[in-house]
């Protein structure tokens, strides 16, 4: 397990602890930078602070991103997104990528929001604001975080879901 | 798809399916507390959507569409359904507005008609 030195404490951690580390949590709203673990995006901040216990004024922003992607996570910058939704609005509502830099992403709308299968998901634009078990939780975490999104939804989890089946 | 905010969720709009084939505007039950909207004792029936049987509970509602600059509300009635399979269809919504569908360019336009 790597050791590494954050604000003059020594801390063991691995991807693992950190991935496990973040179960159950939400993640904040992205600023600019971020990390991705467990198909999510994170600010690193959040994510340091949370595995080291740290008072997130101990370290800057580019130690966190550092710190993490020395664990093999990527780490990208987001880019600005306008959040504006027409009302004449495309079919489907494709999801763009909305980062650029070391973890640019190419995968399709489908693949971007594979991670959040079965789950509540709220978006702005590109972005992925948030993705939680309940629309309850989204709303909460709108809320908490004064965020607007352009819309929300679940992502539907089987193939009956998506297909429908027969009337019994 | 069409992003519609159900009172006491700006923040939120919810992602719907447009159905042209359909006759009443559904949501999820799950987000009726959340906007406050009381559901004990009003009128309730059961549906089949997509093959699913689900019960859903009638409550007229105020609906809005944004498009960043200029807002549309109007009243409509909405079934919240539980279970709650998937996006649903619209009813109260085409009496509300002129859709353009127009597949060859891959867009819907939507003009309110107040």
């Amino acid at each position: 397990m790597p050791t590494m030195t954050v604000s003059g404490h020594q801390y063991d951690l691995d991807r693992r602890s950190v991935e496990a580390a973040l179960q159950g949590v939400l993640p904040e709203p992205i600023q600019e930078h971020f990390v991705v673990i467990n198909g999510r995006r994170w600010p690193p901040k959040q994510v340091l602070a949370l595995v080291t216990g740290l008072d997130r004024a101990d370290f800057t922003t580019h130690q966190a991103r550092r710190a993490l992607t020395r664990l093999g996570f990527s780490a990208a910058r987001a880019t600005s997104s306008s959040g504006h939704h027409p009302v004449a609005s495309s079919a489907a509502g494709p999801l763009r990528p909305a980062v650029s830099g070391t973890a640019k992403r190419s995968e399709s709308p489908v693949e971007a929001l594979r991670p959040f299968i079965g789950l509540w998901v709220a978006v702005r634009g590109d972005e992925v604001l948030v993705a939680a078990p309940s629309a309850k939780e989204v709303v909460a975490w709108l809320a908490q975080h004064r965020q607007r999104a352009q819309s929300m939804f679940r992502l539907p989890d089987s193939e009956e879901v998506i297909t429908g089946v027969a009337p019994q | 798809m069409v992003d519609i905010a159900l009172e006491g969720l700006p923040d939120a709009p919810m992602e719907c399916l447009l159905d042209t084939g359909a006759l009443r505007t559904r949501m999820s039950a799950e987000l009726a507390p959340l906007a406050g909207i009381e559901l004990s004792g009003v009128l309730t029936e059961q549906f089949y959507i997509g093959g699913l049987k689900t019960v859903g509970a009638l409550a007229r509602v105020g609906l809005t569409m944004a498009d960043g600059t200029d807002e549309f509300s109007w009243d409509a009635p909405v079934w919240f359904c539980d279970p709650w399979p998937h996006p649903s269809g619209l009813e109260g919504f085409l009496h509300y507005f002129l859709v353009t569908i127009n597949a060859y360019d891959g867009y819907l336009d939507l003009q309110p008609q107040p």
